[in-house]
C-alpha cells in the first residue's frame, strides 16, 4: 500500500523493518481467513474456476465450435435428419461421441462450453466489482471525512436518488442507450452497485476521522487529500475487500439476467447465455444436462465470491 | 411519545419530494437518449410523410424536448399518466390494474422473508462458529448465488411439470370452471401464487439473515446479555427476548436494501411466470420504447423506495429508543 514514500534510508535493513510487521500482519490475517472451510473452498472454486479462464483447452474435451457426430471444425458433411431429431443429446462416453453432459439443440458439447465461459463471468465479476469499488470507495471516503457539510449532503442525496431508481431496468436503460457489449453491461452493473459500498464505507470514515492518529497528521499539517488516501484509506480497504467480492458475485448473477431478458453480448460465450438458449428453444424440462450445468457454475461462482468476502469479513472485524 | 419531532419529519418529506422530483427529471434524460422510439412500429411502409406527422403530432412528438419535459412534469404532479401507445389505454388503469398484483407478491414475500431471515440470523448469530452454524450459513450462501430465473425453472419442473401440483404461469386459471365467487378467487390466486412466492422467498430470506447474524453476534457480549444470564433466565429467553430485540435494528434499515433486491428479483420472477404485474411490464416497455409506461412504473417504484426510506427511519426510533432525529437542530 505504502512503498513509495520518500523514505531517505533504502539500505535492506530498513527494508525488512518496513515488511517484517505487513508480513506478519498478513500471516496473522491468513490464520484467521483459513480458519474458515469455506473461505479455503471458495478460494479453491475460484482457482478452478481461474484455470478454466486461463487455460480453457487444457479441460475442455472439445472446441466451442465442435458439433455433436461431426466433430471438431473444420466441417464438410451436415447431420442427417436423423442425428439432428437426437439432438440435444443426453451424455455421451463415446457412443456415438464423447461429450461427458451432453449437447445442445446445435450439437455443441455443454461441458467445453461451461469451461470456455468460465473467463466471461470471471472478467464481468471482477470488473464490476472492481469498478464499483473504484467509485463507491473513494465517494464513501470524502462523503465520510467532510461528514455534515455540503459535500457529504451532495453525495447522500445522490446516493438516494440512484436507491430510488430500480436496479435492473436501470441497468437495461443503460445497455439500451450504450448497446449491449460486455463492456457496457459491466459499466451499468458497476453503476447501479456502488452505493451499498459508499454508504459503510463512509460510515466507517465517519467513525475513523475522531482518531488520535487523524488529529496529529492534521497537526503535522498533512492536507485533506493526504489524510483521506494515506491515514483513512488503508483502514478501509480491507472492508471495502469484502464489497468487491459481494459486488462480484452480485455482477455475475446480474449479467445472467440480463441474458435472461435477452440483453446480453450473444457473440461471447457465457453461462447466463447458454441458460437464454434452453429457454428461447424450449427445451427447460426436456434437457437436465443442459439445464444444470451452466446454473451450478454461476452458483458456485457467486458463492465462491461470497465465501471469500464473507471469510475476510471476519479478518477485517476486530471484535470477537 | 412521538421521538420524531415534526419539524424533521417536515424536513424529509420535503427533501424525498424533491429527491422523487430529481429521479423524474433523470427518468425523462436516460429514457429519451435511448435508441428508437415507439412509434416505428406504428409506421408502416405505405405512409406518407403527412400520416407520419399527423402519428408524431397524436403522440406529442412534435413538441421541442424542453416542452415535453414540463409537460411531463406538471401532469405526474397531478397526477396525469398519459396514454400508452402501445397498449393504447389510460397508464394510469393500467398502473392500478398491476399495482395490486405486485404488491401482493412484494408483500407476500416481503414478509414471509422478513420473518424467516431474521429468526435463522438470530439463531446462527448466536451459535457463531458451531458446525450448525457453518452448515447453514454456507448452504444459504449457496442459495443466495442462484439466479432467480433458474431456481424457478427448478421449481416448475418439479412442482408444476414432474408433479403437476401447482400452476407455473399467470395469476388466473385461464379457462375456469368454477364459479367465480370471492372465495375461489383467493384461492385461485393462491393456487398461482405459490411457485413464485416459494422461488422469491427461496433466495430472498438470506439478505435480511446476513445482516442479522453479525449483529446479534455482536450483541452477545454485551453486558446486559450476561446479566440475562447472571439472572438464571434461560437460554432461549435471553437470545429471543434480550439478546434478538436490539438485534433487529440494523435488519429494519437494511429492509430498504431488501426492498431493493426485491424489486430486482420480482422482475425476473414475474417474467418467469407471467405475473401479469409491474415488473413484467417494466420490462416490455422499455424494450418497447413505450415511454408513457415506462416512466409511471419507474415512478411508482421509486415512490414506493423512497416512501420506505421514510417509514424506515420511523421504525428505526421505535425500535431504539436512544436514537432521536432533529432533536439540538
Amino acid at each position: 500500500m505504502a512503498t513509495g514514500q520518500g523514505d531517505t534510508e533504502s539500505d535492506g535493513e530498513s527494508y525488512t523493518r518496513r515488511w517484517e510487521p505487513r508480513l506478519e500482519r498478513l500471516k496473522r490475517g491468513w490464520s484467521r481467513y483459513s480458519e474458515h472451510n469455506i473461505g479455503i473452498l471458495g478460494l479453491v472454486i475460484l482457482g478452478i474456476f481461474s484455470l478454466w479462464a486461463v487455460v480453457p483447452g487444457v479441460f475442455a474435451p472439445h472446441s466451442t465450435d465442435w458439433v455433436a457426430y461431426l466433430g471438431e471444425p473444420p466441417i464438410e458433411s451436415r447431420l442427417t435428419a436423423e442425428q439432428v431429431r437426437s439432438l440435444p443429446h443426453p451424455p455421451a462416453f463415446g457412443d456415438p461421441f464423447f461429450a461427458p453432459l451432453g449437447t445442445n439443440a446445435n450439437g455443441n458439447g455443454i461441458l467445453s462450453l461451461v469451461i470456455y465461459s468460465a473467463s466471461n463471468a470471471m472478467y464481468i465479476g471482477l470488473a464490476a466489482g472492481l469498478l464499483s469499488s473504484l467509485v463507491g470507495v473513494p465517494l464513501g471516503l470524502i462523503s465520510g471525512f467532510y461528514g455534515d457539510t455540503w459535500i457529504d449532503e451532495a453525495i447522500q442525496r445522490f446516493v438516494d436518488i440512484m436507491y430510488g431508481l430500480p436496479f435492473l431496468p436501470f441497468l437495461i436503460v443503460l445497455v439500451a442507450i450504450r448497446g449491449i457489449t460486455t463492456t457496457n453491461i459491466i459499466i451499468g452493473i458497476a453503476v447501479t452497485s456502488w452505493l451499498n459500498n459508499c454508504i459503510t464505507i463512509r460510515g466507517e470514515t465517519l467513525s475513523l476521522k475522531e482518531r488520535s492518529y487523524v488529529e496529529s497528521a492534521k497537526v503535522a499539517g498533512a492536507s485533506d487529500t493526504r489524510i483521506i488516501f494515506r491515514h483513512i484509506m488503508p483502514n478501509v480497504l480491507p472492508i471495502s475487500f469484502v464489497f468487491l467480492a459481494q459486488d462480484a458475485a452480485g455482477a455475475v448473477i446480474t449479467q445472467a439476467s440480463l441474458a435472461y431478458l435477452g440483453l446480453a453480448d450473444f457473440t461471447a460465450n457465457s453461462w447466463g447465455i447458454m441458460l437464454e438458449n434452453i429457454k428461447s428453444q424450449g427445451y427447460i424440462f426436456d434437457a437436465w444436462w443442459w439445464l444444470l450445468p451452466p446454473g451450478i457454475a454461476l452458483m458456485l461462482m457467486a458463492a465462491s465470491f461470497y465465501f471469500i468476502g464473507f471469510s475476510m469479513e471476519d479478518v477485517t472485524n476486530p471484535q470477537r | 411519545m412521538t421521538r420524531i419531532s415534526g419539524k424533521y419529519l417536515a424536513k424529509r418529506i420535503v427533501v424525498s419530494y424533491l429527491t422523487l422530483l430529481v429521479i423524474m427529471s433523470l427518468l425523462f434524460v436516460l429514457l429519451r437518449s435511448m435508441p428508437g422510439s415507439f412509434i416505428t412500429s406504428m409506421i408502416s411502409s405505405g405512409m406518407t410523410n403527412e400520416q407520419i406527422q399527423q402519428i408524431r403530432e397524436t403522440w406529442g412528438l412534435n413538441e421541442p424536448l424542453w416542452r415535453q419535459y414540463i409537460d411531463f412534469m406538471i401532469n405526474y404532479q397531478t397526477g396525469n399518466f398519459g396514454r400508452s401507445p402501445t397498449y393504447n389505454a389510460p397508464v394510469a388503469d393500467l398502473m392500478i390494474r398491476r399495482m395490486p398484483r405486485t404488491l401482493v407478491l412484494f408483500g407476500a414475500t416481503f414478509l414471509i422473508g422478513f420473518i424467516i431471515g431474521p429468526l435463522v440470523g438470530m439463531y446462527l448469530g448466536w451459535w457463531r462458529g458451531s458446525k450448525k452454524d457453518k452448515s447453514i450459513f454456507s448452504t444459504s450462501l449457496l442459495l443466495y448465488s442462484m439466479p432467480s430465473f433458474w431456481i424457478s425453472w427448478l421449481f416448475i419442473w418439479v412442482f408444476n411439470y414432474e408433479l403437476g401440483w401447482l400452476p407455473s404461469a399467470y395469476m388466473f386459471t385461464q379457462f375456469p370452471e368454477f364459479q367465480w365467487t370471492a372465495f375461489t378467487v383467493m384461492r385461485d390466486v393462491l393456487y398461482h401464487i405459490a411457485l413464485p412466492i416459494m422461488s422469491l422467498t427461496f433466495i430472498g430470506w438470506v439478505g435480511s439473515m446476513l445482516i442479522m447474524r453479525p449483529t446479534m453476534n455482536q450483541v452477545t457480549d454485551e453486558g446486559y446479555v450476561f446479566l440475562a444470564h447472571a439472572k438464571g433466565l434461560s437460554e432461549r429467553t435471553v437470545m429471543i427476548k434480550h439478546a434478538a430485540r436490539n438485534a433487529l435494528i440494523p435488519v429494519a434499515t437494511g429492509a430498504v436494501v431488501g426492498l431493493a433486491f426485491l424489486i430486482d428479483g420480482s422482475i425476473i420472477i414475474e417474467n418467469v411466470f407471467n405475473w401479469p404485474g409491474m415488473g413484467q411490464i417494466i420490462v416490455t416497455s422499455v424494450l418497447n420504447r413505450d415511454f408513457p409506461v415506462a416512466q409511471a412504473t419507474f415512478f411508482l417504484l421509486a415512490v414506493l423506495v423512497v416512501i420506505m426510506r421514510l417509514v424506515t427511519d420511523v421504525v428505526y426510533t421505535y425500535l431504539d429508543p436512544r436514537i432521536k432525529f432533529g432533536e439540538g437542530e
